[in-house]
């Protein structure tokens, strides 16, 4: 993988739709047609190569095609400064300012050795190539070759059971960035993807390289990044700010990001949510449903998706809940009975004060002899509608087959007060009192 | 300051060497043999032997003799390998306190380690009296494929030994260590190692003094000792059908077949057929019954051929995750006294395409890169390095039950990996972090090492909270494993200490027992 000098230039252009021509008498696929909406005169051409699931070499050939017809034109974007991307020099110089208080002569290692680990540890944050001390593009063997000479330097077990104080973490950490390095320089297919998020963030980071920040570019990454940074960010001080969280997961894991396929995932859940959205129209309730829950594990973060599937579900409810109150309860059997309390669990939480639903679940509740969930339903019912005699006449029944004449007694005298003529809670209150006087008699016999 | 010692803490056979005037040496027992039997038994009037002592009255007290230890150290009771085991061998095997598997003889029941913390005691005793001081630090070398557990648990025997265990290496390692001492410019070496219990084979690559393990593979339970079970299982069979009677219940017997047949195949390395004659191995009502067998190489050859064969394909494995074609090998080192057979060396020179290495003793080469090692960490002078991997992969159990590999087997160590999961469920408050070790993609066939809970994760829809689970590993190999809430920051973690390994002052109450015992032996 060698990106040539010219090639570099060239990823750092700004191309715009080039004046007088109007692009819609074009002929173009879906993705061409994509491509060409995100030019927009400000987003570089690096950046365009990372948007919308297009594989770069595609995006290269479509502006090349594009740009020797005449549709575009390129606007800006000065050349590179070649110490970016070009190769190093072997074992670079690193002109680090290092606090000497660090250097410890009591340690059991040369102040040389001491002043050359902390050199080296501040500028591990350079490309894995500069790292290495190899030129972009190096073959295998020279890439191990110079992992090895640094394992020899830098691995803790050259200093086994020495007294080196501090200087065993840094070595620990010095390795296992050389390691790193050196895994991914060895693998043409992370290479490439790293050097690609390299370059991305040396242009984010370098104010110089790159004016322009797209702000309407899909991969708002870059931006997140500059906004973090600061213009001194070329004297590293790893130590004193505190990074970001994307640039802190690029660190420990570049090779993770993988922004073609991350952006082919959000194409893809974007088109699965508009057909979910044309079921919906449909009334194809259930596909719809399925296709928005697919289109969010394809992209998690479009909070849309998640409003619309809230939406969904509440309507869904909804529906369920009008046909399941379509039957009444007293001619379910059990089975049925527990179903419906089932559904009810469900629906309810996006309907919480619904008086039907809650009505509806006390009842069953009172069937199935589970009072106290029914007397739960039933008191959420009264919190929502005091005014109305028949939800205390319900309370009064649940308590009444529960046992608790005293509540229930109560329960009913709330509902005469509301309706004088409530026939229910007149029976019950008179039956309670011969079920009393009875009981008082049976009990002087 | 002491000099230190590198131990083969074999399956058969264990090995010492030290390093004299700059040059690795193997140090030779009391009687002479550079080599001591991995073997500690207790005799009827109840001394305990070890080595040459305990293999000697092997026979007259099969039940009382332990060897291959080494087959059941750091496993599970319920291990299939260990279950094998109790099939195959003449003393006990019982279940201890912690699941693990414990041998009783004499009466009383040891752990693994400590059976081979008693041999390395032996080993340590050999050396000092050989270099007339004191010795008190080793490094000590385990098969390429033993797991966390059985590292952990050779450590703990190294403890119990009275030496401190400045490294667990692998033993193809340590063999490409004592061949690449000497060597300069570049190389790939293949270390094909069949031993008695174990099958390693790994590949490395050196250069201007730095050794690189690419990668390793193998078999713990494949070995020499495979290979002469197969040749007592055939004279077990021949004898019922040209007799009728069935040895498979009679230890005594069995001790002496499997005796007989190890010698017969060392025998047939270097001739065409032997004679396997064993009077008086049983008797019935016609009186006393004689073996007499004549064994050819030829019919050997056919008995164990699948074993070759399937060390073989190990040996591709290796060169798939080594990245390595077959034909870039440049030298192949075979190591373990399973090697001198004819067949095995006709079929890795057929693999390799090319004749392997004789420069090495394959019963010592192991014990002198022990003792390399030893050096190379000590002696500041010293321009070798040694970059060491991790054997198996290490990850965590996700969601389904399934394993997500962190850090892959083979990885050179010291290292840091680290991935972002998420939640499975809406609201979800804690995640649990199972760490594993395997090969398996379902959590539940790898082992596990640990497990901890993140817990206070900010209520949130499945799949959005960012949790980054982070695996290190440190130069001694030491794992440890933390999780972090990206978005409030809360961390945990855990150094992973392998389970049912025993604690610290289990193996006080060993050392202190096994000193009365070095008292009463001396006086």
């Amino acid at each position: 993988m060698k990106i040539s000098t010219q090639e570099t230039d060239r990823l750092a252009q700004v191309v715009a739709i080039a004046s007088g021509r109007d692009p819609k008498r074009l002929r173009l696929s879906a993705a061409e047609g994509y491509l060409l909406s995100r030019i927009d005169g400000r987003t570089p051409w690096r950046l365009l190569r990372e948007i919308g699931g297009i594989p770069a070499q595609d995006v290269d050939a479509c502006l090349d095609r594009w740009l020797a017809e005449g549709v575009v034109e390129v606007v800006g974007g000065a050349p590179r400064p070649a110490a970016v991307v070009s190769a190093p020099k072997a074992s670079p110089p690193i002109p680090c300012p290092i606090d000497p208080k660090l250097l410890d002569p009591n340690l059991d290692i040369d102040c040389d050795v001491q002043r050359r680990i902390l050199e080296f540890e501040l500028s591990l944050s350079r490309p894995y190539h500069e790292l290495l001390g190899v030129p972009v593009g190096a073959d295998a063997k020279v890439v191990k070759r110079a992992y090895f000479k640094l394992s020899k330097e830098f691995h803790p077990d050259r200093y086994f059971r020495r007294q080196i104080g501090p200087y065993n973490q840094r070595l620990e950490r010095i390795f296992k960035k050389v390691l790193e390095a050196h895994e991914i320089l060895s693998d043409p297919e992370l290479c490439q993807v790293v050097t690609q998020t390299e370059a991305l963030v040396a242009e984010a980071v370098d104010p110089i390289v790159s004016p322009v920040v797209p702000s309407a570019a899909p991969t708002s990454k870059p931006a997140a990044a500059e906004a973090q940074s600061t213009p001194s960010t070329h004297t590293p001080q790893p130590e004193a700010k505190p990074l970001s969280k994307l640039d802190r997961l690029r660190q420990r894991m570049p090779f993770k990001i993988d922004h073609a396929a991350m952006a082919a995932r959000r194409t893809r859940a974007l088109e699965i949510f508009r057909a979910a959205e044309s079921s919906l129209e449909a009334g194809r309730i259930h596909e719809a449903e399925a296709g928005i829950r697919i289109a969010i594990t394809f992209d998690p973060t479009r909070a849309e998706f998640k409003e619309a599937l809230g939406a969904l579900r509440i309507r869904a409810a909804g529906d369920r809940a009008t046909k399941l109150l379509a039957t009444p309860s007293d001619r379910m059997s059990e089975a049925e009975l527990r179903d419906a309390l089932q559904l009810i669990e469900d629906v309810l939480p996006y309907r919480p004060h619904d008086p039907e639903l809650n009505a509806r679940a006390a009842q069953v509740c009172l069937q199935l002899e589970m009072y106290d969930d029914a007397v739960e339903f039933a008191q959420t019912l009264l919190e929502g509608a005091p005014e109305i005699a028949g939800h205390h006449s319900l309370l009064g029944r649940i308590e009444r087959a529960k046992g608790d004449l005293k509540a229930a007694k109560k329960a009913f005298g709330d509902a005469l007060e509301l309706d004088p003529d409530d026939l229910e809670a007149r029976r019950a209150i008179a039956s309670m009192r011969i079920a009393a006087h009875d009981a008082a008699q049976g009990g002087r016999r | 300051m002491s000099r230190v010692i590198g131990i083969d803490l074999g399956t058969t056979n264990s090995c010492v060497a030290v390093i004299e005037n700059g040059q690795p040496t193997v140090i030779p027992n009391a009687g002479g043999y550079k080599t001591t039997p991995s073997m500690f038994g207790i005799s009827q009037d109840g001394k305990r032997l070890v080595g040459h002592l305990a293999k000697r009255q092997a026979i007259t007290n099969a039940r009382n003799t332990i060897y291959a230890s080494k087959r059941l150290i750091g496993r599970r009771f319920d291990d299939p390998e260990v279950q094998k085991s109790i099939d195959l061998c003449p003393f006990e095997i019982v279940r201890g306190p912690n699941e693990d598997p414990r041998i009783k003889i004499g009466g009383k029941s040891f752990t693994c380690p400590e059976i081979a913390g008693i041999v390395l005691r032996e080993m340590k005793r050999v050396a000092e009296e050989y270099l007339s001081e004191t010795v008190q630090e080793a490094v000590i070398t385990v098969p390429a494929y033993f797991n966390d557990a059985q590292r952990q648990c050779t450590k703990d025997a190294g403890k119990i030994a009275g030496l401190e265990v400045l490294r667990i290496i692998n033993e193809p390692t340590a063999a490409a260590l004592a061949y690449g001492m000497s060597r300069v410019g570049d190389e790939k070496i293949a270390v094909y190692d069949l031993g008695g219990g174990t099958f390693d084979i790994s590949i490395l690559e050196m250069s201007d003094g730095v050794i690189e393990v690419l990668a390793t593979s193998g078999n713990t339970f494949l070995g020499g000792e495979d290979l002469d079970r197969r040749i007592v299982q055939h004279l077990v069979d021949w004898f019922q059908e040209n007799s009728g009677l069935d040895l498979r219940g009679d230890t005594m017997a069995l001790q002496r077949l499997k005796d007989a047949a190890e010698k017969a195949k060392c025998d047939l390395s270097l001739r065409d057929s032997v004679e396997i004659n064993l009077p008086f191995i049983a008797s019935d009502a016609e009186g006393p019954r004689h073996l007499n067998y004549e064994l050819s190489r030829e019919s050997l050859e056919t008995l164990v051929g699948d074993i070759i064969e399937g060390t073989l394909k190990s040996v591709e494995q290796c060169c798939v995750d080594a990245g390595v074609q077959v034909g870039e090998i440049d030298q192949v080192v075979l190591v373990g006294g399973q090697t001198r057979m004819p067949l095995v060396q006709k079929r890795v020179s057929e693999f390799f395409g090319k004749r392997p290495h004789k420069g090495v003793n394959p019963d010592e080469v192991v014990a002198l890169g022990a003792a390399v090692q030893a050096a190379m960490l000590l002696d500041n002078n010293n321009d070798m390095l040694l970059l060491d991997v991790t054997p198996l992969s290490l990850g965590i159990g996700t969601f389904g039950g399934h394993f997500a590999r962190l850090i892959e087997r083979n990885t050179t160590v010291p290292v840091s990996k680290g991935h972002v999961f998420t939640t499975t469920r809406d609201d979800q408050s804690a995640v649990k972090i199972r760490v594993l070790q395997g090969e398996s993609d379902l959590a539940a066939e790898n082992d596990l090492l640990g497990e901890f809970v993140l817990s206070g994760i900010r209520p949130a829809p499945k799949g959005e909270p960012e949790i980054e689970v982070s695996f290190d590993i440190d130069a001694n190999g030491i794992v440890s494993v933390s999780a972090r809430d990206l978005s409030t920051g809360k961390e945990q973690s855990i150094t992973v200490s392998s389970t049912g390994k025993l604690s610290e002052t289990e193996i006080d109450q060993i050392i202190q027992e096994h000193d009365l015992y070095e008292v009463q032996l001396k006086g």
